[in-house]
């Protein structure tokens, strides 16, 4: 007791430590997220002063609203990425971990996509997708497919193309977590089974993968909030096109705002957004508890 | 630890393995590079420009669509955004980390689900109080919010808590206060775990597109995310142009990332395991 009694002393001084960055969150997170809510329940529109409350209207049209819907389809589709780059992820992290030389290099060559996130990266894919002279069809066509996709000029595979594009930028920060996981496990457990006779496929899926499911939990989880909130790369690309087929949630929000000046309305799909990753959220803390302590 | 490593009989295909799939990772880099020096007839035809043409590099950084201009604007904003954020990141972390006071802990709740807002809710309000406080359309609208992190408090808090408390114990008991522990002891003592901060802040200003896409709208403001987009609206055919200016976005990046490499990676793993 006597010992922690210096950390209450100057406790005034707390609140001095963290009032700069509280303003800040206050005034940037806090506010705009209430104000956001209130808006929530309006017909607010940029450069319309006639602002008033509509109860539940933004809801009734949220629900009748076909491009919301198609919009959760896209997002279900754009999701599909977490689990993939995944499980690639954690197989070249078990790979990375103890069976190549030049370790250092290759665990940068695979997280080099993730640090250099942005239009840029979005640009460049764009180019190798291109569907007439892309290098990525010219691939294909090399290897005997008559007609591939036009990918993100096709409203059918375009999402599927973003997805490639998420799984290679995701992938390398998924490893290194899985890297940092892998080293947790003891290496006297392995060598035990590997004595007792068994195979590394056994030792794979019996004894390491089991190990990192708090890991995998808890990157999958994670992703979901991620990729949910993700924006830039999609709209660098496609802009939500063609025909909409790439217009996720996020970007539904931002087309409802800043295209169509339905500031009301826009709130309300940004709070169905919220809502997801609440849930995710509560899965996450429900599920903690019974995969952490297994 | 050897023994189950293997022999250098799986250890060497295995490489070459993955060196193969490395390189697939970085080919969209390669080839961004290479057609940045190719010749227009180039383009999608060869692999390797025949000779270093370096129209395209020369006309990103001096025609209409000055880099110089957009570079200047992005160091500017990230700069004083990261600065900000690491100082007051690290400010409320130590006060969360090392000082015991009311309501902290509920505080602290509040911080962890602001995290859980998708920035898609807070855009228009932002819009909103942006064009109150006049800095709609301004530098400020990126470097003011981009100032105070909640991810920075939690990575640094993380860390100062690791920081053994015998060391701020015995400073205090010499008769040192809080704001001289904190800049004489704990600061010198994070200077990884800052730079780490540091570098992932610095990256995510560096890459922004979503804010500066909606609250800058002045052409001589953009950042180089904007930049890029604004060029490639403008002459969507000329690819060597794309990517000398993808490239000249990228690269910094890239250098950032091997100077800093052991940070970045050590912070990641150690915020998500521990997280």
């Amino acid at each position: 007791m006597k010992r922690r009694s210096w950390l209450q002393k100057q406790g005034w001084m707390g609140y001095a430590f963290i009032l700069p960055n509280m303003l800040g969150i206050l005034l940037f997170f806090i506010l705009p997220a209430l104000f956001s809510f209130v808006l929530m329940f309006t017909n607010y529109q940029f450069a319309n002063p006639d602002v008033s409350f509509t109860g539940l209207d933004n809801f009734k049209r949220l629900f009748q609203d076909e491009n919301f819907y198609s919009s959760i389809k896209y997002t279900a589709i754009f999701l599909l990425s977490v689990p993939v780059s995944l499980i690639l992820a954690f197989a070249v992290a078990l790979i990375l971990n103890r069976s190549v030389y030049l370790k250092g290099l290759l665990r940068g060559m695979f997280f080099l996509p993730y640090i250099s996130s942005g239009v840029a990266v979005a640009f460049v894919w764009m180019l190798l997708f291109q569907p007439t002279h892309g290098p990525i069809n010219e691939a294909l066509r090399w290897v005997g497919m008559v007609s591939p996709p036009g990918w993100f000029a096709d409203p059918d595979a375009a999402m599927y193309a973003i997805d490639v594009v998420q799984i290679w930028f995701m992938m390398g920060y998924n490893m290194i977590i899985y890297l940092a996981a892998l080293q947790e496990i003891s290496t006297e457990q392995l060598e035990a089974a590997k004595i007792d006779g068994a195979k590394t496929g056994t030792i794979t899926w019996k004894i390491i993968w089991p190990l990192v499911s708090p890991t995998t939990f808890l990157l999958l989880i994670t992703g979901l909030i991620m990729t949910m909130k993700s924006f830039s790369l999609i709209q660098a690309i496609t802009q939500g096109g063609p025909s909409g087929s790439t217009t996720i949630l996020s970007l539904y929000v931002y087309k409802t705002a800043f295209s169509y000046y339905e500031m009301g309305y826009a709130s309300t799909i940004s709070w169905f957004l919220f809502a997801v990753i609440m849930l995710i959220t509560v899965i996450q803390w429900i599920g903690q508890k019974r995969w952490v302590h297994y | 630890m050897n023994n189950l490593a293997g022999s250098v009989k799986t250890k060497l295909p295995l490489t070459i393995v993955m060196l193969l799939a490395g390189v697939f990772m970085i080919i969209p880099f390669l080839w961004m590079i290479s057609t940045s020096f190719q010749s227009p007839s180039e383009v999608f035809v060869k692999w390797l420009p025949s000779r270093l043409d370096l129209r395209s590099h020369i006309r990103i950084w001096t025609g209409d669509y000055s880099f110089v201009s957009y570079y200047w604007n992005s160091v500017k904003v990230s700069v004083l955004g990261t600065a900000g954020a690491v100082f007051m990141s690290a400010l409320a972390a130590y006060g969360f980390a090392r000082i015991e006071f009311k309501g902290r802990d509920s505080l602290f709740l509040v911080y962890l689900s602001m995290m859980m807002i998708p920035p898609q809710v807070i855009f228009v309000p932002k819009f909103v109080i942006f064009n109150w406080m006049n800095i709609y359309n301004t530098h400020w609208a990126l470097i003011l919010p981009g100032m105070f992190s909640i991810f920075g408090v939690f990575m640094l808090r993380q860390f100062f808590m690791s920081i053994p408390k015998e060391i701020t114990e015995s400073a205090f008991m010499d008769g040192a206060g809080h704001i001289k522990i904190f800049f004489r002891l704990i600061l010198p003592l994070a200077k990884p775990a800052l730079a780490t901060f540091a570098i992932i802040d610095f990256s995510w200003h560096w890459n922004d597109y979503e804010n500066a896409l909606v609250f800058l709208t002045s052409p001589e403001l953009y950042t180089i995310p904007l930049g890029l987009q604004n060029f490639i609206l403008e002459n969507n055919i000329d690819y060597n142009g794309m990517m000398a200016a993808s490239s000249a976005a990228i690269i910094p990046m890239i250098v950032i990332f091997l100077i800093g490499q052991k940070y970045i990676i050590q912070g990641i793993s150690s915020s998500a395991v521990k997280g």
